[in-house]
């Protein structure tokens, strides 16, 4: 495999893009909200790509567990720690007659699962317990245990992968993001702060905003549009691009001239110096971007240690959930103070994007243009766009469908 | 060391000066609430607030410092919560500036969930 010298020394696994080499591109419409092409997205990828969607800290002890609503696949996983401390993920569905298991709180803790339906009970292994008058039924317990959902853990990160037989393994999927991601908070966090948002805008759509810096002057004036932008890079673009698999990373700039406010160099001073003094330092790391695919992005990053996960309800909706992962519980009321100001601050950036990603969707929808254009440093929004027509058009061969694709990528339509 | 006061507004001696500032509602339970103190107050109460606060930032979260923060006596507490405030006033006021009248509507688009200064001690 292919490595690029970082610029503090370490090297960065990946295939490296020279954006003058990849070139501009220019692509269809049709993808970013067509339903059918969103239905094969759904087949292509969330039902057989691995997906972030929980953190160790959320089921430290045994009986702890989460629910997690994969909204596009209509799967609601149940995420529990067992008594081996085992974390296993299991579709939150009772087997006798299909009923949502836990529906009254989506986390806490319990010694057992039981249906409210008719009284069915699991252990935190999944296996069924019991069952009032289970010998009615004329089954074997053991073939009644709640149906597993593949899950692995990276980093502190938990993963799920809905195809009950996985392609890859989560370690064959990250590549060498899987030795790279245990650099990031989330690694040794003990809890996280978060925010959600729902948005009208097909999840590529979202996600594109988030992986390339030619709108940061533009939307970010005050925020993150100059501090990210040196003398001579005036749209802030990366110093280098890499590709692995179908995620991508690049090196975010710095402006070394930028002088933050003074709430602002205290909140993230701290942060940072908190950060150092626990031995989460992250050296060369710092400011490295990761764009996983399918559906989150993270900052290697003290001030920002944050998981940004984009995962697509409908063609043309989409919830953000943004956790900023914090290594052991507040320290004093200064660390306390900084983490608000660092999740404030944060959570401002992102939201200054929702109303024009909302009014990209809506300009899409209204089918004035049947094609858009990429400039050469946008080159992850064609990346992205070009991994999900694969995985599509593969699936589409697989089902004997393979020109059904052609319409949604076609110009003019 | 706290303050003795039946008052709910109550503050540490060194910074009673802030305590209409609590009675006015800006010591937010959780983080949601205190950041939509920024978008929900008008700006000239905004910007009062920030100017009435950011003086006392610096001596207040040396004095904080001195407490276990997850063990805080009720009047550091409140003291706490309006300075977590004034992390969110900071950006309307340090950062947006002319800007923060595109906030008021974004932020509100984003809510927060969780955050660490909203658990309960362990």
């Amino acid at each position: 495999m292919d490595t690029i010298a970082c610029t503090a020394g370490c090297e960065l696994p990946g295939t490296p893009i020279d954006p003058a080499e990849y070139g501009p591109r220019t692509v269809a419409t049709g993808p970013y909200y067509r339903r059918d092409w969103f239905e094969w997205e759904v087949e292509a990828i969330f039902r057989r790509e691995w997906l972030q969607v929980a953190h160790v800290s959320e089921v430290q002890n045994p009986g702890d567990f989460v629910v997690r609503e994969v909204d596009c696949c209509k799967v609601s996983a149940l995420i529990v720690k067992g008594k081996d401390a085992v974390i296993r993920a299991f579709h939150n569905v009772c087997t006798h007659r299909g009923t949502l298991l836990v529906s009254d709180r989506p986390a806490g803790n319990a010694p057992v699962f039981t249906c409210r339906y008719h009284g069915w009970s699991f252990e935190r292994d999944g296996s069924l317990r019991a069952a009032p008058d289970f010998d009615t039924f004329g089954l074997a317990k053991a073939d009644c245990a709640l149906k597993p959902i593949a899950l692995d853990v990276c980093g502190g990160l938990i993963y799920i992968n809905l195809d009950p037989q996985p392609r890859q393994s989560l370690a064959e999927f990250l590549g060498p993001a899987w030795d790279l991601l245990p650099y990031h908070a989330a690694a040794t966090a003990t809890g996280f702060s978060e925010y959600v948002y729902e948005i009208e805008g097909n999840w590529k759509l979202v996600y594109d905003n988030f992986q390339e810096t030619y709108h940061l002057r533009f939307i970010h004036p005050r925020s993150i549009g100059t501090s990210t932008s040196p003398a001579g890079n005036f749209f802030g673009y990366a110093d280098t691009f890499a590709t692995f698999g179908p995620h991508r990373t690049m090196l975010l700039p710095v402006n070394p001239e930028f002088e933050p406010a003074p709430t602002a160099a205290r909140g993230f001073g701290k942060v940072i110096q908190s950060a150092m003094e626990r031995g989460t330092e992250l050296g060369p790391w710092n400011r490295y971007y990761f764009c996983m695919f399918p559906d989150n992005y993270l900052l290697l990053s003290q001030a920002n240690p944050f998981v940004h996960s984009i995962m697509p309800i409908s063609e043309t909706r989409t919830r953000g959930t943004v956790r900023l992962y914090w290594n052991g519980e507040d320290a004093s009321a200064s660390e306390r103070f900084a983490r608000e100001f660092a999740m404030a601050a944060t959570r401002d950036i992102h939201s200054e994007d929702v109303s024009v990603i909302e009014a990209c969707q809506k300009g899409i929808l209204s089918r004035a243009i049947d094609r858009v254009h990429f400039q050469q440093h946008e080159l992850f929004c064609h990346y992205l766009y070009d991994q999900a027509r694969l995985r599509v058009q593969d699936w589409l061969s697989q089902q004997g469908m393979a020109d059904a694709a052609d319409a949604a990528l076609e110009f003019g339509r | 060391m706290s303050a003795v006061s039946a008052s709910d507004s109550a503050l540490p001696r060194d910074f009673a000066s802030l305590e209409p500032w609590v009675a006015a509602g800006w010591a937010g339970q959780t983080a949601h609430d205190r950041s939509l103190l920024r978008v929900d107050r008008s700006p000239e109460e905004v910007a009062a607030f920030h100017a009435a606060v950011a003086p006392l930032l610096d001596p207040a979260l040396a004095y904080l410092d001195l407490f276990p923060v997850d063990r805080l006596p009720p009047a550091e507490e409140r003291l706490m919560r309006l300075m977590l405030t004034f992390a969110h006033v900071a950006l309307a006021v340090e950062m947006q500036g002319p800007d923060e009248v595109l906030q008021r509507v974004a932020t509100r688009h984003m809510r927060i969930t969780r955050a660490v200064a909203d658990r309960p001690p362990a």
